[in-house]
């Protein structure tokens, strides 16, 4: 705590989208309420800080640092390290930090074949010299810098020693609150448990109605009208739901679309793919091997779908390299 | 050179710094604006279902994850080769539009204001929005998160979700709106144009009524003349959500 009483915090944002600091902003009103109890340090969207002044802090000056995105640069994960060394407490705040979110998918692929697609092949691109990204660059003046762009995403805690994960792409509002108000009064759970979110699942917490599902054929999104009022796993469309741990009040298939896993494994679960696809291979509806391949055979992208926003925190983390450190 | 970092560049949505050398007299020689970020989006996007990109794409932009849902939701709609009925579209344009008033109240009140209403030479700590809130009043700094909560209902009541919304689908949306909910988006809407025209006069009592600020706004420093381009619908009117790119030059011709 500062002298004048009041909590150090500290917001940062390494590979991630921003979507987190508008879960900040959507506290609406509260904020006022966080001013009156708070001294915001660092928060790059909003206040004027920069790094220097993180680093001339003596270490743990911040009480409590919501770290969210990923760590794709070397840049993040120096942040990463500065933060953690200036912060009582660090919280992996949303699904990049926590599990690598939607970046992540970039353990699919390589750093040079990502550098050829965005730098070279795009459609958009104009560049005839075939630059790519380089951390030093020569200008006449002197030299300018660029972080190291890394092979493989990892999550917060894959760098860092984290006391707290909140999940959530991003996390919802009134979670966030909740956990600023478990914060002020200094009732936080164990280290390492995750906070804002509940001990259910999605499913739990949703509105359609759920009996035995049968799948003889699974459905995309744009290849079926669901009733509304039924499981949309019910009716065929892969729903992220049963595999996903609760929180966030099953907003996505309140306009009829599935849950995607924003909010990360179901407690106790340690890979919510391998558990997304243990659901999907349970419901199967089918009298033979081949009847059981075809059905789900027909699922397009499993990875991007089992594994949309937890891949590098999952067992499979990435797809494997070899030693030149190029997908295998 | 003596080189001096701006890093990271802040009150914007993404990561930058700028690098600015001084030559032996102390002036600038050059600035070099870096931009020390990717994730990659254009490659792993290849691979996964084309109608998912409604979902992964407006991860490029937390702040503004509307503009890509309905970007790549259009995108569907020509990859599958489908018109939305009327309704559907009619839909799509209210979203587009409550994210308009939304992310323009972010834009004006939290990340620009602070130059403003602040001025350029007030003290770090206190120029950002919480700044502006002090200054201004907490009356007004109310009325500004009301008025951008309420934009940000109609969102998630039509998106289902008010950061990253998912209501896009090929050919259509995915969610109908009942006659209550639609009687809350014209009260709603109603209420967004009183806002508005308050936040005009806010700029010019505040900023335009302050000679510092409107001289420092118009020195050579601060002012880059620039062609515009925008949608407009048939009759030339803008349109956020769809139309033709109309283009004007500097002096709005």
């Amino acid at each position: 705590m500062a002298p004048n009483g009041k909590l150090k915090l500290a917001l940062y944002w390494a590979a991630s989208c921003g979507g987190c600091e508008i879960a900040i902003v959507e506290l609406r009103e509260k904020i006022l309420i966080v001013d009156q109890v708070a001294d915001i340090l660092f928060w790059p969207v909003a206040i004027d800080a920069k790094y220097k002044d993180v680093e001339a802090m003596p270490d743990k000056h911040i009480d409590v640092c919501l770290f969210n995105g990923a760590i794709r640069t070397s840049e993040n994960e120096h942040l990463a390290h500065l933060l953690r060394q200036k912060s009582k407490v660090l919280v992996a705040f949303g699904s990049c930090a926590h599990e690598g979110c939607i970046p992540g998918l970039g353990n699919l692929f390589d750093r040079q074949s990502i550098f050829e697609r965005v730098y070279l092949e795009a459609p958009s691109v104009d560049n005839p010299q075939k630059i790519l990204p380089q951390t030093t660059t020569q200008v006449p003046e002197g030299e300018i810098h660029i972080p190291k762009f890394y092979n493989t995403v990892k999550t917060l805690g894959q760098v860092e020693d984290v006391d707290y994960f909140l999940p959530g792409c991003p996390p919802q509002p009134h979670q966030i609150w909740a956990v600023i108000e478990a914060i002020l009064a200094g009732n936080l759970p164990p280290k390492g448990s995750v906070v804002g979110a509940n001990e259910k699942t999605v499913c739990d917490e949703c509105k359609h109605k759920r009996e035995e599902k049968r799948i003889k054929k699974f459905y995309r999104i744009h290849e079926i009208i669901p009733d509304t009022t039924q499981c949309l796993f019910d009716q065929g469309i892969i729903c992220a739901g049963p595999a996903t741990r609760g929180g966030c009040g099953a907003l996505c298939p309140q306009v009829n679309m599935p849950c995607r896993g924003c909010y990360g494994p179901a407690p106790h679960q340690i890979d919510q793919g391998a558990a997304l696809l243990s659901a999907v291979s349970s419901v199967v509806d089918a009298d033979t091997e081949e009847e059981a391949a075809r059905i789900v055979g027909e699922i397009a992208d499993p990875i991007g779908t089992f594994y949309r926003f937890s891949l590098p925190s999952s067992l499979l983390h990435r797809v494997r390299l070899n030693e030149g450190g190029k997908v295998a | 050179m003596k080189k001096v970092s701006i890093d990271p560049i802040t009150r914007l949505e993404g990561h930058g710094k700028i690098d600015i050398f001084l030559n032996e007299e102390g002036d600038v020689a050059n600035a070099y604006f870096v931009v020390p970020e990717l994730r990659g989006f254009e490659k792993f996007a290849e691979g996964r279902r084309v109608e998912e990109m409604t979902d992964i794409t407006p991860r490029i932009c937390g702040v503004c994850p509307e503009a890509h849902h309905m970007a790549s939701t259009k995108a569907c709609d020509a990859v599958f080769h489908v018109d939305p009925p009327p309704t559907a579209k009619k839909l799509r344009e209210l979203f587009y539009s409550a994210f308009y008033v939304a992310d323009h109240t972010v834009h004006f009140y939290i990340l620009g204001a602070p130059d403003f209403v602040l001025g350029p030479d007030a003290p770090v700590a206190e120029r950002n929005i919480l700044g502006v809130i002090h200054k201004v009043g907490v009356e007004i700094g109310t009325k500004v998160i009301t008025s951008r909560g309420k934009a940000m209902d109609i969102i998630g009541m039509l998106g289902g979700r008010k950061i990253h919304p998912t209501f896009g689908l090929p050919g259509g949306v995915s969610k109908a709106i009942t006659e209550e909910e639609r009687q809350q988006i014209e009260a709603t809407a109603r209420e967004e144009i009183e806002f508005g025209l308050f936040s005009l006069q806010l700029f010019r009592d505040v900023v335009l009524k302050n000679k510092a600020y409107v001289d420092l706004i118009l020195s050579d420093g601060f002012t880059m003349p620039t062609y515009y381009m925008g949608m407009v619908d048939e009759n030339n009117k803008v349109n956020f959500y769809d139309g033709k790119v109309r283009v004007v030059d500097p002096e709005g011709k």
